[in-house]
């Protein structure tokens, strides 16, 4: 599968990273490992800018971040998904599964979508 | 693994682009250096130099990536402001209304032509704070409940101009106010031969100065941080 350009992702980068952290708490190495894995490792976007996704989002108080320390020693940043952002999360899935199958309805041209509204 | 410097070096060019945010710095050093360190542990056994660079392009440009921290910093410091408006005019109101009660209680007695004086300052005075309230709780309002965006765009621009012109503002009128009452109290305090009086109007004059000076250095910190966030994304073409 041909990875995703930058610039495609960045406006789904929040929800990503909020994905990727409702399997548990983790630190931003772990955070940018869980996207590559869960997505086939088809996100080509620089890790760095995972970090400032993460800020950002406990800035929103959908993340809370504490600094712990890892088994070699240095200062660790940890980040857990707040119950603010497991409802965000939830809209997220249901407005991307709105977007999606309207898109595939579109681009398979197999079945009309339908307008739950 | 030996260390190459590669990841130091990155690191710390990193960090001195936030510079002007020292507890943002310190955090963004430390988080990005574990990344780095252990994106190398995690490679392939081998040249240490060559695991370094790779860390350090796979994670990305620092000056695109320091322009995003700068957003998140400018962000949050024009909330603060923003709070900090609120409190500052509250601080300035309780100052007055405490001096102006103790006057009434001590019946402090103006002369008739301090009272002609004082009827015009009073009235600037009045309408100095009163524009520096409403025009606060406005600049308050225009950022309180913005949340951080993603990149520069001109839509956030245009509003954290329009909060910054209404900080300014509410500074200039609060100023304004704050002289006013200087003068007012200067005028009482002339007329008095110096007592144990005094101490009250003194002490809210000084409260009121410093929340003038709270609210100048935060409006401040935000002109500066403004021209930061715009330099740093001027250079990483981000916005």
């Amino acid at each position: 599968m041909p990875a995703m350009e930058g610039e495609m992702l960045k406006g789904h980068l929040d929800m990503i990273v909020l994905a990727a952290l409702s399997a548990g708490p983790a630190h931003g190495y772990a955070v940018i490992e869980q996207i590559k894995r869960r997505s086939g490792q088809a996100f080509d976007l620089p890790e760095g800018t995972v970090y400032p996704a993460l800020h950002r989002l406990e800035q929103a108080g959908f993340l809370a971040g504490r600094w712990t320390t890892a088994e070699n020693g240095r200062r660790r940043r940890v980040y857990t998904l707040t119950k603010r952002g497991s409802r965000a999360l939830a809209d997220q899935r249901a407005v991307w599964k709105q977007f999606s199958d309207a898109i595939g309805g579109l681009l398979g041209g197999t079945r009309p979508w339908k307008n739950p509204a | 693994m030996e260390e190459s410097g590669v990841i130091s070096g990155y690191v710390e060019s990193l960090a001195g682009k936030l510079a002007f945010d020292r507890s943002l710095a310190r955090c963004v050093r430390q988080e990005v250096e574990d990344h780095l360190r252990e994106a190398v542990a995690a490679g392939p056994e081998g040249n240490a130099l060559e695991a370094e660079r790779r860390a350090v392009a796979n994670f990305g440009d620092p000056e695109a990536i320091a322009a995003q921290f700068a957003l998140l910093s400018l962000a949050r410091q024009s909330r603060k402001a923003g709070v900090a408006v609120v409190l500052v005019i509250g601080g300035v109101f309780f100052a007055m209304k405490a001096r102006i009660a103790w006057f009434a209680l001590t019946q402090w007695v103006l002369s008739e032509e301090a009272r002609a004086v004082s009827a015009y300052v009073v009235a600037i005075d009045r309408y100095a704070f009163w524009l520096s309230a409403v025009v606060g709780l406005a600049a308050w309002v225009t950022i309180s409940r913005r949340r951080a965006p993603a990149a520069l765009h001109p839509s956030y621009r245009g509003q954290l101009r329009r909060f910054f012109l209404l900080c300014a503002i509410a500074a200039g009128g609060l100023l304004a106010s704050v002289i006013c009452d200087g003068v007012l109290s200067a005028i009482r305090l002339v007329e008095t031969e110096l007592s144990a009086d005094f101490l009250v109007p003194v002490f809210s004059m000084a409260i009121e100065v410093a929340c003038a000076a709270v609210l100048v250095f935060h409006i401040r910190c935000v002109a500066r941080r403004m021209a930061s966030t715009a330099a740093l994304a001027r250079t990483a073409h981000f916005g």
